[in-house]
């Protein structure tokens, strides 16, 4: 007796309409609800095309399933699960073959599905409940006969087999969830030691979550603890289309388990600190075949928790790119990106993205198109539900103990045209130096979501500037991109005339050092596109 | 006591600051800096206050909201009884039933909670980040608030009172903090409540953890002052501090059984009895087969176990092979007597509580059982003075005398007993019906036999 996943019509049109070319393999994501009875489907998304760098592609294996990029497919999957709000998660892959590969599909799938679940779930800082569902779903697709194939595989157990599971679609699965939502203060002191280090602000924020976890929770105003049903006060219609608004309000205690007891404080010598403080906006949505409320108070507390941690995720990553080593830590304050929420196509749910100060929502669409493979309008794009950034000035004196004058900078820009059919944006590579040694960055003209941090990464080192050359035009004066007090400045200056002849001349030189350090760079961080 | 309810707040708030040099003159204006901090999060609209076992949220900061309608500011604060779920243990309901005639004031356990949600400002989310190298220092505050009431006490009243107690805690926390810092070194401040003879009242006193007794004797000397205590006995020891009448004693033995029992119906006779707690002990207990031998170490046990509770002692109750040792180390006895099934009298007891707990005591001498409603007048004066449970041997058998009732016109006499020979349970009801505690009369002595009495002196130190 398997599992049955109920999918949104929705859902059934995306897949019919994919797109696959002859004798190749189409992978994807499946997002929605489990609950211990019935799972829901309400989002399919294909993996976006990943920009191979002009080159064919040798084939390597023996077939197309051989060539799937299990590390894309993963790491899309880590990015979708961030723009997911609460209760929704990424719940199974589907992957489209021709009919000659159906057979092998099984054991891709298996592969995908298991490395999926471990990548999304690293990091992770909530625990999984004993009523958590484990069971991830694979539906295999035939691209000429369009026949399904739905089948499950408990990610607990790396020894499990597929288990046949039903697979039904439905008109508006998700129409009449209800929505929790809630805006929490956050206040966290994690005290750091040399490093910035994901570990170290995992481990700092992981009292706070257990706190967040054992919270009381009120939801609508009623208690949500014990097995009692989630009232929403309103009798279930399925010709109803208004979706109930929950407000949530949540309640921490700070308990000490006996074993805890202390006599002294705890005293930690560290070399700073890293306080991460602010209002964040959380929202989930809970399935209405009669839900538990305590479930309702999960789906929301892991938002609440997911929401801080991916923010926390996002600036530890930018960090690595922007400062290489970790000398010189700067002081001040710095902004963690806003979430904004956009409707997700038809079911009427919404999902979330996170931008950064010098964004605007017109990145935001960008990142949705890629990454959700849908089109939404910046206007429906909702911008108001968190604050806006205010920067203090980060005084020169503040920032970074390593010596910063520009004499010592070589800023080497660098163009490559990777696919010359690409016409929308120049694509270019700007590289900066610190005192610690050289950092490239690459992106194209849409930020691929590893990289989307370049301005602001440059907009935290005041000190530094970027100048970037089109080098498809390289007689066309370098665009000075200035940063100053973290907000960049996007419009072109002509720089100083000094500066300029410096950067031709350097051009040269140090164009063969700048693909080294790329070569360096992809080395460490694997989704810099190689050239 | 006056009062009928008792609100016990209990919560744990962080205490957390940095310390650029612990030793430094600026830390203690960082460490009041952090107090405050908190004396204002407990003063902010936040914080909400929740009964235990019970659906109610109180909001008392943002003039008294709370998620039961029927409860407002004015609502008397007993009427907050009706909503909470008591434990349905169904055992001992009879022994329920004597209880409620004894039972002081109804305990209200409330916790201390934090609403994150709602918040002030709609702040952006931001990293701040230090770069200065720092002691980071974090501890845990136990707060334990109470506030003793009567029933028609308004619920407005109760949680400004609450409040205002969490506040005073924190200053009081404060200063003992900062007392007993060393450098970056700090001690958590533990509250302890403390049931003072009038004019103090019910009183909550903060220690430093892992500072034993023995060490705050001046602290106490300051309080004792303060307070009006007499100085002759301990009132402000640890082990003096109240004992909530809903909390459960952790080692699982009876406390005081002689409070249940009618006392018995003389004529002009008044009670004179042991003060304070002491627990039973008896046979079999501890897993130790004492059966037929061990009475007087048992009773020597319960004599022990008063001073322990009494705040005299912090060594935890001996057992039979301690007690024998203890009889070696004075030469009293051969080192082989350890590991014995030998009985002792009440001139070992009097040894042992010298060598174990520096307690002297006073032996008294019958000749024969029946002398002892002869005794009347000295057995009453030991309880009016010194209140120590009294240790009788003699014949075969050893038993502890709690009390007496007697009439200084008629002579009449009985004994408050606390039979060790008892080898069943911890079971309240079968020890009062059978009599394992019991009054009994001068003719539950062997009126041949001669008896020693062990009289154990209360230590004149507080």
């Amino acid at each position: 007796m398997g599992r049955s996943y109920f999918v949104d019509e929705t859902v059934e049109e995306y897949l019919v309409g994919l797109q696959t070319a002859p004798r190749s393999c189409l992978t994807g994501l499946l997002a929605g609800q489990s609950s211990p009875q019935r799972d829901f489907v309400v989002l399919a998304v294909q993996t976006p095309h990943r920009e191979s760098e002009g080159q064919p592609k040798a084939s390597r294996g023996v077939s197309p399933l051989d060539d799937i990029d299990v590390e894309w497919v993963t790491e899309h999957a880590k990015q979708v699960s961030r723009m997911l709000p609460g209760g929704l998660c990424i719940l199974g892959l589907f992957l489209v073959t021709p009919p000659e590969l159906s057979k092998d599909a099984q054991n891709a799938l298996k592969r995908l599905i298991f490395a999926m679940d471990k990548y999304i779930t690293k990091g992770r800082l909530w625990e999984l409940s004993e009523e958590d569902v484990t069971d991830q779903v694979t539906l295999h697709i035939c691209s000429k006969t369009k026949k399904t194939v739905c089948k499950t595989f408990d990610v607990k157990d790396p020894k499990s087999s597929a288990k046949p599971a039903d697979w039904k679609y439905q008109t508006g699965v998700s129409s009449s969830w209800p929505m929790l939502t809630c805006s929490v203060e956050v206040d966290v002191q994690i005290p750091v030691s040399s490093d910035i280090t994901d570990k170290c602000m995992k481990d700092g924020l992981r009292r706070w979550t257990k706190q967040i976890e054992a919270a009381y929770c009120l939801i609508n105003g009623r208690q949500a603890l014990d097995d009692s049903e989630l009232s929403s006060g309103q009798k279930k219609n399925p010709k109803t289309t208004h979706r109930q608004t929950l407000p949530a309000r949540i309640f921490v205690t700070d308990e000490q388990s006996e074993l805890d007891e202390r006599s002294s404080a705890l005293v930690q010598v560290c070399s700073g600190s890293v306080k991460v403080r602010g209002v964040v906006y959380c929202r989930a949505y809970i399935h209405n075949n009669k839900p538990k409320a305590r479930h309702a108070a999960q789906a929301i507390k892991r938002d609440i928790i997911n929401t801080v941690c991916s923010r926390v995720e996002m600036f530890l990553e930018d960090l690595l790119i922007d400062e290489g080593s970790h000398k010189g830590l700067c002081s001040g304050q710095q902004a963690l990106p806003r979430r904004v929420f956009a409707p997700m196509p038809i079911s009427g749910l919404s999902v979330c993205d996170y931008m950064f100060p010098d964004e605007s929502t017109a990145d935001v669409a960008e990142r949705l198109k890629e990454m959700l493979d849908c089109e939404t309008p910046e206007e429906d794009i909702d911008t108001g539900l968190e604050g806006n950034q205010l920067f203090s000035d980060v005084s020169g004196s503040e920032i970074t103990d390593s010596p910063s004058d520009d004499s010592s900078k070589h800023v080497i820009s660098e163009v490559q045209a990777e696919n010359p059919k690409n016409q929308k944006a120049p694509q270019y590579y700007a590289a900066f130096s610190s005192s610690s040694g050289l950092a490239a960055n690459s992106f194209s003209g849409s930020r691929p979501y590893s990289f989307r941090k370049f301005s602001t990464s440059m907009a935290k080192n005041s000190s530094l500037r970027c100048f970037v050359i089109d080098m498809k035009l390289p007689s066309s004066s370098p665009a000075l991109y200035t940063s100053r007090a973290g907000r960049t400045s996007s419009e072109k200056r002509s720089p100083a005339p000094v500066a300029e002849a410096r950067i031709r001349q350097n051009l040269t030189v140090e164009y063969s050092a700048a693909r080294q350090v790329k070569q360096l760079l992809r080395a460490s961080h694997p989704l810099i596109p190689s050239s | 006591m006056c009062c009928d309810i008792i609100f016990r707040l209990k919560g744990i708030l962080e205490f957390a600051c940095q310390l650029d040099n612990p030793n430094g003159a600026q830390s203690q204006g960082t460490i009041s800096k952090s107090f405050q901090g908190l004396q204002s999060k407990v003063s902010s609209k936040n914080i909400v206050l929740t009964v235990c076992n019970s659906p109610v949220l109180i909001w008392p900061n943002t003039g008294f909201q709370s998620n039961v309608e029927s409860l407002t500011e004015a609502s008397s604060c007993g009427d907050i009884l009706q909503y909470i779920e008591l434990d349905d243990s169904g055992t001992k309901k009879s022994s329920k039933k004597k209880d409620k005639k004894k039972s002081g004031p109804t305990v209200v356990n409330m916790k201390l909670l934090f609403e994150v949600t709602e918040p002030a400002g709609n702040e952006a989310p931001s990293l701040i980040r230090v770069s200065t190298q720092q002691h980071c220092v974090k501890m845990p505050l136990p707060l334990d608030c109470v506030l003793s009431v009567t029933t028609d006490e308004s619920m407005a009243t109760v949680c400004t009172g609450l409040v205002e107690a969490l506040n005073k805690q924190l200053a009081d926390m404060e200063e003992v903090v900062l007392r007993y810092r060393k450098g970056s070194s700090f001690l958590v401040p533990q509250p302890f409540h403390f049931q003072l003879p009038e004019p103090a009242g019910f009183t909550t006193v903060i220690y430093p953890a892992g500072v034993p007794d023995s060490q705050l004797q001046d602290a106490r000397e300051d309080l004792h002052n303060r307070f009006k205590l007499p100085s002759d006995r301990p009132y402000l020891r640890r082990a003096n501090a109240f004992h909530f009448p809903d909390a459960a004693y952790k080692d699982g033995y009876l406390r005081n059984p002689h409070i249940h029992l009618n006392p018995p119906n003389i004529e002009d006779a008044k009670l004179y009895l042991v003060q304070g707690v002491y627990s039973y002990h008896h046979y079999m207990q501890d897993r130790v087969d004492d059966d037929g031998w061990g009475c007087a170490y048992r009773s020597l046990q319960t004599i022990c176990s008063w001073f322990q509770q009494q705040g005299y002692v912090e060594t935890a109750v001996p057992t039979h092979t301690q007690i024998q040792q203890a009889l070696v180390d004075v030469g009293d006895k051969e080192p082989r007597f350890v590991g014995s099934r030998q009985w002792i009298g009440s001139i070992e007891v009097q040894a042992v509580l010298n060598q174990l707990l520096g307690v002297t005591s006073k032996i008294m001498f019958v000749s024969q059982g029946s002398e002892l409603t002869t005794k009347g007048r000295e057995l009453a004066n030991h309880f009016q003075t010194e209140g120590t449970p009294v240790m009788i041997g003699g014949g075969v058998l050893a038993h502890t005398i709690l009390g007496v009732a007697w009439s200084e016109n008629t002579g009449q006499i009985r004994f408050l007993i606390l039979d060790p020979h008892y080898t069943g349970g911890e079971d309240l009801q079968t020890i009062t019906d059978k009599g394992w505690c019991g009054w009994k009369g001068p003719e539950f002595w062997d009126q041949n036999a001669y008896y020693n009495l062990c009289l154990p002196q209360r230590p004149k130190t507080i």
